[in-house]
């Protein structure tokens, strides 16, 4: 595939752009679909909901440990680059608002939302491509059941459930690392880092962080499933799908995330 | 009956255990692999016309999703700097503020995590399936180390395309941010550019680059050991996959802080 | 294998009195512009088992997706006779995250029958082709004989009128083949279904079917009894069934 891209490369890049667009017109084609079927179950309330509570176990299970970690390494290093800048002006108590702002209304969303597409996301293209390919999709369909009510509303439900857990508890890590760096470069005790967040931050910054997990957990399992569905071949397959989901949903997480921050921005403190 | 991908309880300290001997073997296999290839290298044992292959297919294979998601943090970032600024009436120093931030954080995290999910996937994928029907057995038998034939040049070319899509990543965000910062703030982009020049220094740009030459690194060893590593069918050439985006991306955001920690840090 | 002599057919009979359970007519199916099918016709009965044979790539799964209409056909029509449909993947195509029972409720779930019935109905499919013990195991803990078992006892578990099988011994080693096929011959007894079996194995299609048709290159190119295949004067039969290099097929292609 990436071959072929060279030599098209080589011949025209109107080509290889050309492509590209069509694929993701195609992609967005397939993802709509998915979408709409999903809506259509969502509305009637045709959802297993044992099924979804198993599919957001596994989505908090697996991204638990990974989520952790990266909210507690980003938080120390943007902590780190506001303090220093911060600390240049004298601005020591503000920086307990500026790295909260930032966590709960940037950073924290994006970085939850890119583990879960790498995690999440990664993991169930891998399966639904695995299942298209040892026929397991087309023995549902056989049976004439829906592979998007029965795979894909679980697996919906169960990330909308599970996303607002994580993602409070990533903003939580990341805050926390916030205090140390505080502590430790700029000599800012937890009261005075905590008594800066509270005069900064509103609800709206609340609303602003779970508007951005539901849209992109939305984002990497529509993306994700839709991909996984319409894959097919063998071993070789499984693999370009799953890159093909973490490439796709993280693209389209960036530019959403822009217009949500765009639309939802109220003005400075 | 114990459901194989159901849910279990199990003792936490039973899964510290079972996640620390994973971690220990990974990142064993990793170094291992890096030190051999390390040995190719200093031997000259290389295929350059191979290295140039897959440095082709790395930058091509990227640029427009690090294109893309480096525009987009550029204008998320300038939207909200620069309103914040603009508003304490500090619009001189936009520039500057965006510009660190881009070239010394978010900038390498950005390309990092993008070439990650799109080169180290595709990577740990192409390998594990490779394993999978049997062709490195294949190399094997003719007496072809995997890790001179596969490994090093696309750790070769990793290290010469890394830094260049940083970089363009880097410009493109800071051209998004421009863009941002005249439209929603009304602040000209010559006075953007004066305060970036008079905040930027050199060092700014060398943890740039030393960040992308790790992150490059990384993402070529874990993701290549974890490809080797696989055995099964289909569905572990998927597993495999997810594997090698999940470790890439974590131990990027980790080493990302010990570096930034590391490097020499100024105010704007 | 070409050399043993074909057995004698001890296969249930049928009666053509009746409509014909599945019937195509001129089916046409297109892949990237490369016609697959060009124009297959087929009627079989109740009771009726037919072998869809020929190399790889002459069209026969291709077939078999437009009757489970898995895929649309570009032309022609296909009629079938009744709802109840079983298919016997060439896979097992299990899902994996369902247990052998809950599997098999899946393919009952449009039946709504009470629980206890529908366990005793699961219990009795499982029973028939040997795996009760089995019944709360997953798809990977059974060995690849026993998923290809339990996916057979899924596509009967409805009692069905047409029944269809795609590869069912491909990859299988000598014995289980015997075995698959021995349940095949069994289930012709006891469903009376009208019965499809794609196949390129020999053992197959010369014991378990009643009538077989040879594909070539998208079109039917013999059609006759099993038994009368190798005595035919039809140089592509003759070829297909003797494995034999020369012969219209694939000449000079290899």
């Amino acid at each position: 595939m990436q071959a072929s891209d060279a030599k098209k490369l080589a011949a025209s890049p109107y080509l290889l752009v050309e492509d590209w667009v069509s694929i993701g017109v195609r992609l967005a084609g397939q993802v709509g679909i998915v979408i709409a079927k999903t809506f259509y179950y969502l509305l009637r309330l045709q959802i297993d909901w044992q099924e979804s509570i198993r599919q957001a176990y596994f989505i908090g299970v697996k991204s638990f440990l990974i989520v952790s970690l990266t909210a507690l390494f980003t938080g120390l290093a943007m902590s780190l680059q506001i303090a220093i800048q911060l600390v240049q002006f004298g601005g020591e108590s503000a920086i307990g608002g500026v790295v909260s702002l930032a966590l709960i209304r940037q950073i924290g969303p994006i970085t939850a939302a890119i583990i879960v597409a790498g995690r999440v996301g990664s993991s169930i293209a891998a399966e639904l491509t695995t299942m298209n390919v040892s026929e397991q999709i087309d023995a549902l369909k056989v049976m004439r059941i829906d592979p998007i009510k029965f795979l894909v509303v679980p697996r919906f439900v169960g990330a909308m459930m599970m996303m607002p857990v994580l993602s409070i508890y990533a903003m939580f890590i990341g805050i926390f690392a916030g205090m140390v760096i505080a502590l430790v470069y700029a000599d800012v005790s937890f009261g005075v880092f905590l008594d800066s967040a509270k005069a900064m931050v509103i609800d709206q910054d609340f609303f602003v962080h779970f508007l951005k997990a539901f849209i992109n957990a939305a984002i990497v399992i529509f993306y994700s499933c839709a991909i996984g569905l319409n894959t097919r071949g063998g071993a070789a397959d499984v693999g370009n799908a799953v890159t093909r989901s973490v490439v796709w949903s993280m693209t389209v997480m960036f530019i959403v995330n822009y217009i949500v921050t765009d639309l939802t921005y109220e003005g400075p403190r | 009956m114990d459901r194989p991908n159901g849910i279990t309880v199990a003792n936490p300290l039973t899964l510290l255990d079972k996640y620390l001997g994973i971690v220990l073997q990974l990142v064993g296999q990793a170094t291992i692999m890096f030190l051999q290839t390390m040995r190719y290298i200093f031997r000259g044992e290389l295929s350059l016309s191979e290295a140039f292959r897959q440095a082709n297919m790395i930058g091509l294979g990227s640029l427009y999703v690090v294109g893309v998601t480096g525009l987009f943090t550029g204008f998320a970032m300038s939207l909200q700097i620069s309103k914040e600024l603009a508003a304490f009436g500090a619009d001189t120093a936009v520039g500057g503020v965006v510009a660190l931030a881009l070239i010394r954080e978010i900038g390498p995290i950005t390309a990092g995590v993008m070439v990650a999910g799109r080169v180290g996937s595709a990577m740990a994928a192409e390998l594990s399936s490779m394993v999978v029907s049997e062709q490195i057995d294949a190399l094997k038998i003719m007496r072809v180390d995997p890790v001179q034939f596969l490994v090093v040049p696309r750790f070769l070319a990793a290290l010469v395309m890394m830094p260049a899509l940083s970089i363009y990543s880097m410009f493109l965000g800071l051209g998004g941010a421009i863009f941002i910062a005249q439209a929603k703030a009304n602040i000209p982009p010559e006075t953007f550019l004066d305060s970036v020049k008079q905040t930027v220094v050199g060092t700014d740009f060398i943890t740039h680059i030393i960040k992308s030459l790790v992150f490059a690194t990384i993402i070529i060893f874990f993701s290549c050991s974890i490809g080797l590593s696989a055995r099964g069918g289909a569905e572990d050439v998927g597993h495999a996959t997810t594997r090698a985006v999940v470790w890439t991306m974590t131990i990027i955001f980790i080493v990302n802080y010990i570096i930034t920690a590391l490097s020499p840090l100024h105010a704007s | 294998m070409t050399s043993q002599p074909i057995p004698p057919s001890s296969l249930p009979s049928f009666s053509k009195a009746s409509e014909p359970m599945i019937k195509v007519e001129g089916l046409r199916k297109s892949f990237n512009g490369r016609e697959v099918l060009k124009g297959i016709s087929f009627e079989v009965f109740p009771g009726e088992m037919l072998a869809i044979i020929g190399p790889s790539g002459c069209g026969k799964s291709t077939l078999l997706k437009l009757i489970t209409g898995l895929l649309e056909p570009d032309a022609g029509k296909i009629t079938l006779n009744s709802e109840q449909i079983g298919l016997v993947f060439q896979g097992s195509a299990l899902l994996n995250s369902l247990t052998v029972r809950e599997n098999l409720a899946l393919a009952l779930r449009e039946r709504k029958l009470p629980k206890r019935e529908q366990d005793k109905a699961i219990m009795e499919d499982l029973t028939l082709v040997g795996l009760a013990d089995y019944i709360d195991s997953f798809p990977t803990q059974l060995s690849g004989g026993q998923q290809k078992r339990t996916s057979f006892a899924r596509a009967i578990v409805n009692d069905p009128q047409i029944i269809l099988y795609d590869e069912p011994t491909t990859g299988l080693d000598p014995v289980m083949s015997t075995v698959i096929e021995d349940y095949m011959i069994e289930l012709e007894k006891q469903l009376h279904a009208a019965g499809i079996v794609v196949t390129h194995q020999f053992s197959t299609w010369t014991r378990t079917a009643h009538r077989a048709i040879l594909l070539n290159q998208g079109v039917v190119v013999w059609e006759g009894k099993p038994h009368e295949a190798l005595n035919s004067t039809n140089p592509y039969i003759i070829q297909f069934a003797k494995a034999t290099r020369e012969g219209p097929m694939l000449a000079g292609k290899v």
